[in-house]
C-alpha cells in the first residue's frame, strides 16, 4: 500500500479521502489554494502545500503545480477526488509520466467515456442499450435533420464536450432543430472549445439511475447497486437514494450487469459510476458514464457496508476486489440529502458568507445518521468554489424509516449565517410525491415551481 | 540559454520587503544573506516538473537580503512560501528606468533615468546585459547605473510612447561612460 499520498482536491471530498487514507495507515497531502490555506478542514492533512491564487484555474486546476506538490512531498500517489481535475485524462497521464499513482482508471478508458459520442458508441458497441439518435457526431444540419426523422421528435442537441446543461437544445420540429443546431454548436465552442454535436430522441422526464462499480487491473469487477437521483433541478442532484423505489430485485441485477459488462469492455479499473435514463414504459437507456468517484458514493456504501475509497486505494496499489459479485450485499434503505449554500426561496442564489451554527443531531431514530462535511461552525463558505457543504445520509431498515430518520435530523439541525437548501429538503421529504416515490426529474417533489 | 522567468511575489511587512515563491516547486540557488536585490535582478530559481524558472525580483523592490536562511539545496516550497525577507538598501535609490519622450523627429531612444556612469555589464568578466540586436521588453536589464558608488540596474520600461517590444538597434553609450540625466542609452526600434 502507498505510504503517503497527495489529494488533490478541497473541501467535503479531501475530507473524505483523508479518511480512508488514515484507515489504511496512509499519510494524506492537501493541497490548498491561498484562500483556502489555513482553513480547518486541512488540519486533517499531515503536511499541506499551497498552490496558488484562490480562482480554480490558478491553483486546484493548474496540472503541473499538483504533481510538482505530489513530488516534493514525496507522494506515491494521488486521488483527484470529484471535480477539478478528476476527469481529465492528460492529468491522469501526467501522473503516471511523473511515476505517481492516479487513483482512477486508465486514461485511455477516461478518453473515451470523457466525449459522449465515443462513450456511446463503445457502450453500443458492448451491446449496452443506448438512446435512438445519431451515431457519432454530427456533421451538418442535414445529416441533424435526417437523423431526428429516424428517431421521432422532440430530439436533443448535445455538446459532445459538454456538461451541465450548456450547448444542449430541445427541438419539437425540423424548424426549430435548424435554428437550435447553429446556436447549440456555436454555444458548445464557447463554452468547451469544441462546437461537435450530437443528436438524441428526447425522452421527457424519466428517472435519472446510476450504477456503482468497482473494478480491479485483473479484470475482475462488482456492481454496488443503483442509485436513484431523479430529485434534481437544472441537471444538479439534489437528493440521492438507494434503492431506488423503481427498481425491482430483477432489473437490479440486470442493470448491474450491463453496468459490469459496460466498465469491463473499456478495460476500466477503479471506481465508476454508470448513469441510466429509465422511460417512463421502465426501459433504461445508457446516459454517460462518470470516470471516478461521486459525491452520492455514501448512499452504496451504508447500503452495502463496503468502504468505495479505500476499495479505491486497495485496487490503485494493484489488490485484488476481495469480494466477489455474489458477496455484494444490500441492507435497508439509505438516503441523501445535499446541504448547499443556495437560497431556494430565492432562485437558489449561492449564499457565502460564515457559519454562525452548523450542526446536524445524531441522537435521531429510528435508522442512523452520516454527516460528510468540512465545516463547522465559525468556518466562512467561500465565494470561489463549489456550494456544498455537507451531505446528509439516513440509512434505517426500511425506505419509511430512512425518511423519518432524515426528517429527524434535519428538523432539528442548527444552520445560521448562511442560506442553505436544508428548507427545500423538509419539504421534499415530506411531500406525497416523495413519500410514494413518484416524481421524475422534471420537477422537484414538494417545492413549487416558481421559486425554482 | 534563456530561461523562462516568473517575478517573485511582494509584500511589505513595516519596512521590510517579503518575496515570495510566485507557485509551486523546488527552490534552488538561493541569494544568500547580505546580498542586494534589485528590481528585475534574478534571485534564483524554481524547478517545476523538471523545468526551471528564473526568479526575477519585481519592480520598485530594492534591499539586502535579511533572512531567512535556505539551508536545503533544493528546497520544496508552495505559492506564497517567503523566500526573502529585504531590509532596506542604505542610500539606494531605486531607478525607475523610464525614459523620457522620444525625440519627435528620429528614432525611439531608451534615456538614462539618472546622471552617472553607465555600464554594460554586471561585474568585469560577465557578458553584457544589453547588446545591438537584442529583443527587449519591459523589466529587461540593460545595464547598470553608477550613482556616488551605488550601483543601479537599469530596466527596460516602455514608457512615453516607447514600444513594449523593441529591437536595440545601437548602443549610444559606451562601457563606463559619464552619462547625465536622459542621456541618449540605447536607439530602438519596434519589434
Amino acid at each position: 500500500m502507498f505510504r503517503r499520498l497527495l489529494i488533490a482536491n478541497r473541501g467535503e471530498v479531501a475530507v473524505r479521502v483523508a479518511r480512508a487514507c488514515r484507515d489504511l495507515e496512509i499519510s494524506p497531502v492537501g493541497v490548498a489554494s491561498e484562500s483556502d490555506f489555513g482553513a480547518r478542514w486541512l488540519d486533517c492533512m499531515d503536511e499541506v502545500v499551497c498552490l496558488g491564487p484562490s480562482a480554480s484555474r490558478e491553483s486546484y486546476l493548474r496540472m503541473d503545480r499538483v504533481v510538482q506538490a505530489a513530488l516534493q512531498t514525496h507522494c506515491a500517489a494521488l486521488h483527484p477526488g470529484w471535480g477539478f481535475l478528476s476527469e481529465n485524462p492528460r492529468f491522469a497521464a501526467l501522473c503516471e509520466q511523473h511515476g505517481i499513482t492516479f487513483i482512477g482508471p486508465p486514461s485511455s478508458a477516461m478518453e473515451v467515456m470523457g466525449r459522449k459520442a465515443p462513450a456511446k458508441a463503445a457502450m453500443r458497441a458492448a451491446g449496452v442499450p443506448v438512446i435512438p439518435g445519431s451515431i457519432g457526431l454530427l456533421t451538418s444540419v442535414e445529416e441533424a435533420v435526417v437523423c431526428a426523422r429516424e428517431a421521432g421528435y422532440p430530439v436533443i442537441l448535445k455538446a459532445d464536450a459538454g456538461g451541465g446543461g450548456r450547448g444542449m437544445r430541445k427541438c419539437f420540429d425540423e424548424a426549430q432543430l435548424r435554428t437550435a443546431y447553429v446556436q447549440a454548436a456555436a454555444e458548445a465552442e464557447a463554452a468547451f472549445g469544441s462546437g461537435a454535436l450530437y443528436l438524441e430522441k428526447y425522452l421527457e422526464g424519466g428517472r435519472h439511475i446510476e450504477v456503482q462499480v468497482m473494478a480491479d487491473r485483473f479484470g475482475n469487477c462488482i456492481h454496488v447497486g443503483e442509485r436513484e437521483c431523479s430529485v434534481q433541478r437544472n441537471h444538479q442532484k439534489l437528493v440521492e437514494e438507494s434503492p431506488s423505489p423503481v427498481i425491482d430485485a430483477a432489473t437490479r441485477a440486470r442493470i448491474g450487469g450491463i453496468a459490469v459488462r459496460a466498465a469491463q469492455s473499456i478495460g476500466y479499473v477503479g471506481a465508476g459510476t454508470i448513469e441510466f435514463l429509465r422511460a417512463d414504459d421502465g426501459s433504461i437507456y445508457f446516459m454517460e458514464m462518470n470516470t471516478r468517484l461521486q459525491v452520492e458514493h455514501g448512499v452504496s456504501e451504508l447500503l452495502s457496508g463496503l468502504d468505495l475509497v479505500k476499495l479505491q486505494l486497495h485496487v490503485a496499489a494493484n489488490g485484488r476486489l476481495p469480494l466477489a459479485q455474489e458477496g455484494v450485499k444490500f441492507a435497508g434503505s439509505a438516503i441523501e440529502v445535499r446541504i448547499n449554500a443556495e437560497d431556494p426561496s430565492n432562485g437558489f442564489r449561492p449564499a457565502p458568507g460564515t457559519l454562525a451554527a452548523f450542526d446536524f443531531p445524531r441522537d435521531v431514530g429510528p435508522g442512523t445518521i452520516r454527516v460528510d462535511t468540512h465545516m463547522q461552525a465559525g468556518d466562512a463558505v467561500s465565494p470561489y468554489y463549489d456550494s456544498l457543504i455537507a451531505k446528509v445520509i439516513a440509512h434505517a431498515p426500511t425506505r419509511e424509516a430512512a425518511i423519518e430518520t432524515l426528517l429527524a435530523c434535519l428538523r432539528r439541525a442548527r444552520i445560521e449565517g448562511v442560506a442553505t437548501t436544508l428548507p427545500l429538503h423538509l419539504a421534499v421529504l415530506d411531500s406525497r410525491e416523495f413519500r410514494s416515490g413518484t416524481y421524475d426529474t422534471r420537477s422537484i417533489p414538494g417545492w413549487p415551481a416558481a421559486t425554482r | 540559454m534563456t530561461r523562462e522567468i516568473l517575478t517573485l511575489r511582494v509584500r511589505r511587512d513595516g519596512e521590510h520587503v517579503l518575496l515570495e515563491a510566485p507557485s509551486v516547486g523546488h527552490f534552488t540557488e538561493a541569494v544568500a544573506p547580505g546580498g542586494a536585490l534589485l528590481a528585475g535582478a534574478k534571485a534564483g530559481v524554481l524547478i517545476t516538473l523538471g523545468r526551471a524558472f528564473d526568479l526575477v525580483v519585481p519592480q520598485d523592490v530594492a534591499g539586502v537580503v535579511d533572512g531567512p536562511v535556505h539551508e536545503r539545496v533544493h528546497a520544496p516550497v508552495g505559492y506564497g512560501t517567503l523566500l526573502y525577507r529585504l531590509r532596506p538598501l542604505e542610500g539606494a535609490g531605486v531607478a525607475q528606468a523610464s525614459a523620457a519622450a522620444q525625440e519627435s523627429k528620429g528614432a525611439p531612444t531608451f534615456r538614462s533615468p539618472s546622471a552617472g556612469r553607465f555600464w554594460h555589464r554586471a561585474a568585469p568578466g560577465e557578458p553584457a546585459l544589453a547588446e545591438a540586436g537584442d529583443v527587449i521588453e519591459t523589466g529587461k536589464p540593460l545595464g547598470l547605473i553608477e550613482v556616488m558608488k551605488t550601483f543601479t540596474l537599469v530596466t527596460y520600461q516602455p514608457t512615453a510612447g516607447l514600444p513594449a517590444r523593441a529591437r536595440i538597434v545601437r548602443v549610444l553609450a559606451s562601457d563606463g561612460a559619464e552619462v547625465a540625466e536622459k542621456a541618449a542609452l540605447f536607439e530602438l526600434e519596434p519589434a
